[in-house]
């Protein structure tokens, strides 16, 4: 063999088993966090969880109705408040600022915001909602998981409509067709797909956040769909059943995170299933 | 003989002119201009097309006709286009209300994410709100008027991305059409084609050329030799010459043209 490729292929042998390794290591922490998660997990399911309301300690029984429940509603409310401001500005930055300095103002904070601790929003809407309404509440928690999904949105809806070809823009405008028009018609037509994607992950994001719920929706023991008052939610709960050592919280408690686990996979595996699609026929 | 046609040709609101274009200057933001001081008229109802080298400022000089050029911050046109005889380039001038006059079919086909119907309806509702009846005759009259009629007719509903590229570049034209404009600008639309679709649309082209005024851009010289009345020569920037085709692919006056026909640049 020639001498200056046998050492070339050894060292290619080498570098391919520390990628292999370093695969194997991750996935191995993964597929252990997915294991326990299941084997705890499953053991909690019933029908109760999805009838009856969180128990009090040291209870036998119940179920999580009222977290299930608000955690919906929370999440549907934050997206349905982060996610129209999150497209129009991400529209924003692509049809009508593409080329303006603040434009790249604007990303550059969203970018902040995208990789911000939630806990510091959590903080930020006790601050700004909870304490001068007087108190935890939905709607508080709602506002924080729209901040969180906002800049999701944002990026998603810029990336997706930057990624509709320039010719399709021109086409249209060549028609005659003023520009509010074309966005609506066109390209948020020809992104409508990659603008889904992008709101199933905020969403999937958001439904398991627990620091910025913990100081606005707080978490309720009982049914409450009152967005003015503290509601259950599934993280706040699952953080208050695990640190308890009531056997019956601990089996809600993965129950609970079972649920959200396979919530969000779902809705990543429908986003993926979505964008990979993409090619038209 | 030479510079009398072309004096004519550019005499301003002569009969036949549909757009004059006088002293037109042409930025891509500051710095030199990639239009200088262009003057040439487009006749009714005639097929111009514009050749030259790439980067030679042809697809500015039509992208200034419709400005579409807008869409673009610091890139400005100076000058006059006249057309019929009313200055485009004028501020306060209602740009879609002039597209609509000045309809244009790009390099790449691009139909619009929507049905083959859509497509072409889509444009007309801009301006008309037409009972479906019409609205029907008016998609079938623009789809014949493209030659697409017989391979769509009986697919309206399907995708306008389904269709072969040429038959996208038709459905364009199909689209542009149906609006009824007076000018259409055509950006190299055959060069994304196979010589077949290239066929079908430069005598398409040939059939629209009684109806509308054209103005082609084309790297292909046998293709602006086919199918224009007028052809205009550009170098850098600048409208070298400007004449009858049959003038211009025989005895140019310029020796640059001669040059660029035959071959020796560009």
């Amino acid at each position: 063999m020639n001498p200056l490729y046998a050492p070339r292929r050894r060292k290619s042998k080498i570098a391919m088993a520390l990628c292999l390794g370093a695969t194997i290591f991750g996935l191995a922490w993964l597929t252990l966090i997915l294991f326990t998660l299941f084997w705890n997990g499953f053991a909690g399911l019933s029908v109760a969880l999805f009838t009856q309301m969180t128990p009090p300690p040291n209870a036998q029984g119940g179920g999580l109705l009222n977290a299930i429940v608000g955690s919906l509603i929370l999440t549907l409310l934050g997206i349905g408040i982060g996610a129209p401001i999150g497209v129009f500005a991400g529209t924003y930055m692509a049809e009508y600022g593409r080329f303006s300095k603040i434009t790249s103002v604007i990303r550059f904070i969203n970018d902040i915001l995208l990789s911000a601790p939630s806990i510091i929003i959590g903080l930020f809407v006790y601050g700004a909602v909870v304490v001068p309404m007087g108190g935890f509440s939905g709607l508080a928690g709602a506002l924080a998981l729209a901040v969180i999904a906002l800049p999701v949105v944002v990026r998603t809806t810029e990336d997706m409509l930057l990624l509709v070809p320039t010719q399709l823009r021109e086409a249209a405008v060549a028609l005659g067709m003023p520009r509010s028009y074309m966005i609506r018609k066109i390209t948020w037509r020809a992104a409508r797909v990659g603008l889904v994607t992008g709101l199933l992950l905020a969403v999937a994001r958001v439904s398991g956040e627990t620091a910025p719920l913990l100081f606005t929706a707080l978490s309720n023991q009982f049914w409450s769909v009152d967005l003015l008052k503290t509601m259950a939610n599934l993280p706040v709960t699952i953080n208050n059943f695990i640190n308890n050592p009531d056997p019956n919280w601990k089996r809600l408690a993965w129950a609970g995170a079972l649920l959200i686990t396979l919530a969000v996979l779902s809705l990543n595996i429908v986003a993926r299933s979505l964008s990979g699609g993409r090619n038209p026929k | 003989m030479n510079e009398m046609s072309s004096a004519q040709t550019m005499a301003p609101n002569a009969d036949g002119v549909k757009i004059a274009i006088r002293n037109l200057n042409f930025y891509y933001g500051s710095g030199n201009p990639s239009l200088k001081n262009v003057n040439l008229s487009l006749l009714t109802n005639k097929v111009t097309a514009f050749i030259g080298p790439s980067g030679c400022g042809k697809s500015t000089l039509l992208r200034v006709l419709n400005r579409m050029y807008e869409l673009y911050p610091n890139q400005r046109a100076e000058g006059e286009v006249l057309l019929d005889g009313q200055n485009i380039l004028a501020p306060g001038l209602d740009v879609n209300l002039l597209r609509a006059r000045v309809g244009m079919v790009f390099q790449k086909p691009t139909p619009f994410p929507m049905t083959i119907y859509e497509n072409i309806a889509f444009g007309i509702r801009l301006y008309e709100k037409l009972p479906k009846s019409e609205m029907d005759g008016r998609v079938e009259t623009a789809l014949r008027g493209a030659a697409l009629w017989g391979e769509v007719k009986d697919k309206l509903d399907a995708s306008g991305l389904s269709l072969s590229g040429g038959q996208q570049q038709r459905l364009c034209i199909a689209r542009t059409v149906a609006i009824k404009p007076e000018v259409i600008l055509f950006d190299e639309p055959c060069s994304a084609l196979d010589p077949i679709s290239t066929a079908k649309v430069e005598e398409l082209m040939d059939e629209m050329s009684t109806s509308y005024t054209i103005a082609i851009v084309t790297h292909n010289m046998q293709q602006a030799a086919r199918i224009s009345t007028k052809t205009a020569f550009m170098y850098m920037g600048e409208m070298v010459e400007m004449d009858d085709t049959d003038k211009m692919f025989t005895s140019p006056a310029q020796k640059r043209t001669q040059d660029y026909i035959t071959g020796r640049f560009g």
